[in-house]
């Protein structure tokens, strides 16, 4: 019973890395939301099917586009954050089933999502020196 | 129209199948049929006290204003947590499964024990706090109570449950962890957060942003599906996550 609890045990309990996975799932849903269609389309789509001007992504307008600033910020928005999203959807559907224990599933998931993305960056910082 | 219409409207027979679980004779429950009259207006309610009057007393469940704002008689139906009063049997066709409510403990028949949601409803600090920093008879203390209807309107939604209990019974998160501060505690502390005349806010965030706080919630939304009373509790937790972000930020730069 928590009310018999004194403050100073309340605070011990304090979720203090909660806002952060909710803050990096609540963006990741929305760069999902509002980006990765369009991001699916050009790229996956019409791309591929021919639909855009011939050197519309040609290597070296690509390559130009990824490795610069804007492009870090696009592979943040496009890749890490939703990949957090996905982790933290993966958590809780994973304590939903009750498979694991949550304290490792959040290692392994965040964890994940944390280093793929560092890698994804990590990539575009090394084409942007190169 | 006139009450001699309803009474006599569409009057049939219908089935109910009621689980049982009486633990002085058995620690099995098991489910027992019952045929009653019924007409437009009979209420799930009703139809329980026809059973217990007219077919079998030893029947147990809860209920008191029958008319949806005691809290105290809300049961499965067909798997869905309803209050027994505000339901009625004309909305339902074949067989009508009534269980005791899911995810508490059952102590008889309908009748479950609620002490963990009051518990959860406690541990939120739900009446204003510091509301009057003047001491009582003190002529020069300003009015108290005085709220504008801008003010009443922030939380007003959120202060008409009735603390029924059916939000616990459609949220899997209390069902998978009874822990869970749960939807309607959870939105009694967002109620006087809002409140103007409140300062208890820091208590209760210390509460809310815990793992059993608002974080346990994934947002699956049931509740304010089944909630008698509109309350939204879901929209009422999710606000509560933006002010344990908040909370936790501020935290964190005062060190
Ligand atoms: S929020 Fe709605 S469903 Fe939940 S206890 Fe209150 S009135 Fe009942
Ligand atoms: S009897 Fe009071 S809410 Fe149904």
């Amino acid at each position: 019973m928590n009310k018999h609890k004194p403050q100073h045990e309340l605070q011990h309990k304090q979720a203090f890395d909660e806002p952060l996975w909710w803050g990096l799932f609540s963006a990741g849903g929305v760069c999902f939301a509002v980006l990765l269609p369009a991001v699916i389309l050009f790229i996956a789509v019409l791309l591929p099917l021919g639909l855009l001007p011939a050197n519309a992504l040609n290597y070296e307008r690509a390559s130009a586009l990824l490795f610069s600033v804007p492009g870090f910020l696009f592979v943040g928005a496009v890749i890490c954050l939703p990949l957090f999203h996905a982790a933290h959807r993966l958590r809780h559907g994973l304590f939903d089933i009750s498979v694991g224990s949550d304290a490792l599933n959040k290692k392994l998931m965040y964890g994940g999502a944390a280093l793929l993305s560092v890698f994804a960056l990590g990539l575009v910082i090394a084409g942007m020196l190169s | 129209m006139s009450t001699e219409q309803v009474n006599t409207n569409n009057t049939s027979t219908k089935h109910l199948s009621v689980k049982r679980y009486l633990p002085d004779n058995s620690a099995e429950s098991y489910w027992q049929e019952y045929e009653l009259p019924v007409d437009d207006s009979t209420s799930l309610l009703d139809a329980l006290n026809h059973i217990k009057e007219q077919l079998d007393s030893t029947l147990s469940y809860r209920w008191s204003c029958r008319m949806a704002i005691c809290g105290s008689c809300g049961v499965m139906v067909n798997g869905i947590p309803k209050l027994g009063c505000k339901t009625f049997l004309r909305d339902y066709e074949g067989d009508i499964r009534i269980e005791p409510l899911s995810h508490f403990p059952v102590q008889r028949d309908l009748v479950v024990d609620m002490a963990i949601f009051l518990e959860h409803l406690a541990a939120v600090k739900p009446y204003l706090i510091d509301d009057n920093p003047a001491k009582p008879y003190d002529p020069t203390a300003p009015e108290t109570y005085q709220q504008s209807p801008e003010q009443l309107a922030r939380y007003k939604q959120f202060a008409n449950c009735i603390n029924c209990g059916l939000c616990y019974s459609a949220c899997p998160q209390f069902g998978l962890n009874p822990e869970f501060l749960g939807p309607a505690a959870l939105t009694l502390a967002h109620r006087y957060n809002l409140d103007s005349r409140d300062h208890g806010k820091k208590q209760r965030m210390a509460e809310l942003n815990r793992h059993e706080g608002v974080w346990s919630c994934t947002f699956v939304g049931f509740c304010s599906k089944v909630c008698p009373k509109n309350v939204d509790p879901a929209a009422a937790v999710n606000q509560g996550k933006v002010e344990a972000a908040k909370h936790t930020l501020i935290a964190l730069f005062k060190g």
